[in-house]
């Protein structure tokens, strides 16, 4: 049993970096329509403008919280407006091309990050250091949870209902999800559309900002070319929840997340991605719009 | 008519010229991952490669001829190896050193047998040598040296009741994982469970969860570092109260740097590190290194491949040629050529003999101690 609770845990661990990531997938394709493929590099370079900061600013000595805090809304800043450019320069001019040249110039995008990354900081592995956070650990009757667990938890729940609640509750949640259900028809009715998908950008990219903080925290290594790992799945996540759907964004990456944790912990890690794409075709057929991706007009 | 004739005499001129460029110099390529996570065993490949064929071309070349170095990056991966020995093949390289990978030196075995390229790698993977290609030649130890080493330490010496071997799904670190396992049994050791899990993911909980539940003595990992190191970190954070014996890739700074404090107690099998080879050339290529690169190489990999270069120097002029096959079989004949890394053999399959292991462990302020 304790067994069992242990990889609940560490499926949802994972899946709620996957969840946070897969926001920004799920966003940009409800206004714009638009797979967003430079998405996963945003996230490795959210990770390594952390880890910069964190070493210029603090050196390798343990981090007060207002530190921490400090960091992490500078990293969210430094990303935004990177998606925010990337918006400007890749996709713009591209907004009433084919839908392929966009996911074209999505893919160079992605590709240009990538590379910009390895000019930057270099092709070697670069290494968060370990104590950023305490290692504490909470023992629950045989379950552990790590204080770096406990905040990926804690945080990300905490993001997802206050972005739920953005969306759902204010002004400008309601001018977005107008824009995601008709274009035109949102402009006749005032609302700026470029100023709704730079918010979009903006949030996305901020998400995606602490979720690669918290992947190179939790798991301290990184390459430049992680992006695309952790952007598949989270892409994956985003098609099974319906992508459009925010609140299918956040339940697609838990699930993901679990059932990767489970299919290693109790079948075999050889089986993991065979299981992972079985699933998402069998979510496909039985609905084709995702889990909560039913309500096609109500998309955001 | 005229024009014609300038024409095909300039042509004929700059083939005449080219090829005396050519007669020249002699090219060697290296084949290694200069990207990618592997990156800093692959960069300090070519490095010590340059180094030796820099010292080699200040005593004025191989047989009279300059040494030109080819790099070819293949990111560790398959695919890009076979492009890699193409390209090489092409630019009329003689030898090749690499890859670091067992992998990648394998798809890239059967153009360079195909083209009469000799090869060598520190890829410990024993399917290398299945071939018998004569072309390769094994810098490094087979995994199944390794494996016998280190069953012999855990079962006899650690007396380990409760045994766990992981690895991941790369030829090498599969087989090496097979070999410990096949030899842990062969003496009667008591194998748990035996499991993989995959490069790259970097959670590794899941399986770590299912390992705990089964109270092991031990954890052996016969994958690289750059998960090592991971593994290693998410045992202490589960709590998992077992040994940590790493097989010779988790031999990395980076495994101290992924693990941080709790790398304390990890115990590696590995072939000596450079700082501790007591060999005179070992002493006098380390210092150069150094030197040069404000570095220690970051494993014994590339001071091996340095060895494989070294034999096929030896061997281009203990024959006098740039014929591959007599130069191969003269370095399968070659008794206790001293190498950087202790002495060199080559049996007639291509494997090098006479392999040594020491045992480190770490310690707590992230130096490493033999044990044995």
């Amino acid at each position: 049993m304790e067994t069992f609770i242990q990889q609940l845990i560490n499926g949802l661990t994972v899946g709620s970096l996957y969840a946070l990531v897969a926001l920004g997938y799920t966003m940009v394709y409800g206004v714009m329509k638009l797979i967003n493929f430079a998405h996963g590099d945003l996230v490795a370079f959210s990770a390594y403008v952390g880890l910069t900061i964190f070493t210029q600013f603090y050196g390798s000595n343990a981090l007060t919280l207002v530190n921490i805090v400090i960091v992490f809304s500078l990293t969210s800043i430094v990303v935004a407006f990177m998606g925010v450019l990337l918006e400007r320069l890749a996709y713009r001019p591209l907004r009433t091309a084919p839908r392929l040249s966009a996911v074209v110039s999505a893919l160079g995008a992605s590709l240009v990050i990538q590379n910009g990354i390895m000019l930057i900081w270099g092709p070697n592995m670069e290494i968060f250091p370990s104590d950023i956070f305490p290692s504490t650990t909470w023992n629950f009757g045989g379950v552990l949870i790590s204080y770096t667990q406990f905040v990926i938890l804690a945080l990300s729940a905490f993001l997802m209902v206050s972005l739920y609640l953005f969306i759902n509750k204010t002004k400008i949640g309601t001018a977005i999800r107008a824009t995601a259900i008709d274009q035109d028809a949102a402009k006749l009715m005032g609302i700026n559309v470029n100023r709704i998908v730079m918010i979009i950008f903006i949030v996305g990219s901020m998400l995606g900002a602490i979720g690669g903080l918290f992947i190179g925290v939790y798991y301290r290594g990184l390459t430049f070319d992680m992006g695309w790992m952790y952007g598949l799945n989270a892409f994956i996540a985003a098609i099974i929840g319906g992508i459009g759907s925010i609140p299918g964004a956040m339940l697609g990456g838990l699930l993901l997340g679990l059932f990767n944790a489970m299919i290693s912990g109790y079948i075999s890690t050889e089986w993991a991605e065979t299981f992972t794409f079985i699933l998402l075709i069998i979510i496909l057929i039985v609905r084709p719009a995702g889990l909560l991706g039913h309500n096609v007009a109500e998309k955001v | 008519m005229k024009i014609k004739n300038i024409a095909s005499a300039l042509a004929l001129s700059s083939v005449m010229l080219s090829s005396v460029a050519v007669a020249d110099t002699v090219k060697i390529g290296v084949q290694a991952p200069i990207t990618g996570k592997y990156a800093n065993e692959g960069q300090s490949i070519d490095n010590f490669v340059r180094l030796i064929v820099d010292e080699k071309n200040a005593q004025g070349g191989l047989l009279g001829k300059q040494i030109e170095v080819v790099t070819c990056d293949d990111e560790a991966k398959a695919q890009k190896a076979a492009v890699c020995a193409k390209k090489l093949v092409n630019a009329g390289v003689f030898a090749v050193i690499g890859s670091y990978t067992s992998g990648a030196t394998e798809a890239a075995q059967s153009t360079y047998f195909r083209n009469k390229v000799l090869q060598t790698s520190d890829g410990t993977s024993d399917s290398l040598i299945k071939r018998k290609y004569w072309t390769f030649f094994r810098n490094s130890f087979p995994n199944a040296a390794q494996s016998d080493f280190t069953a012999e330490y855990m079962v006899n010496v650690k007396k380990y009741k409760k045994i766990v071997v992981l690895s991941d799904y790369s030829s090498y670190s599969a087989g090496l994982g097979d070999a410990t396992e096949a030899s842990v049994k062969a003496i009667n050791g008591n194998i748990l469970f035996r499991g993989k899990i995959k490069s790259g993911v970097q959670n590794f909980t899941s399986t770590l969860t299912k390992i705990k539940a089964m109270k092991p003595d031990v954890i052996y990992y016969s994958g690289y570092y750059t998960d090592g190191g991971l593994l290693r970190a998410q045992q202490i954070q589960l709590q998992i109260d077992a040994d940590f014996v790493g097989g010779d890739s988790n031999d990395n700074p980076d495994f101290y740097k992924l693990a941080g404090k709790s790398a304390a107690g990890t115990v590696l099998i590995n072939f000596p590190t450079p700082e501790i080879l007591p060999y005179p050339e070992a002493k006098k290529y380390l210092s150069a290194y150094k030197k040069r690169f404000n570095m220690s190489p970051p494993s014994i990999w590339p001071v091996t491949n340095a060895d494989g270069l070294r034999a096929i120097i030896e061997g281009v002029e203990k024959t006098k040629s740039f014929d591959t096959k007599k130069i191969a079989s003269y370095i399968r004949t070659m008794k206790d050529f001293p190498g950087i890394t202790g002495p060199f053999n080559v049996r007639e399959d291509g494997e090098r003999v006479g392999a040594k292991f020491v045992v480190y462990k770490m310690k707590n302020d992230g130096t490493k101690e033999v044990v044995k």
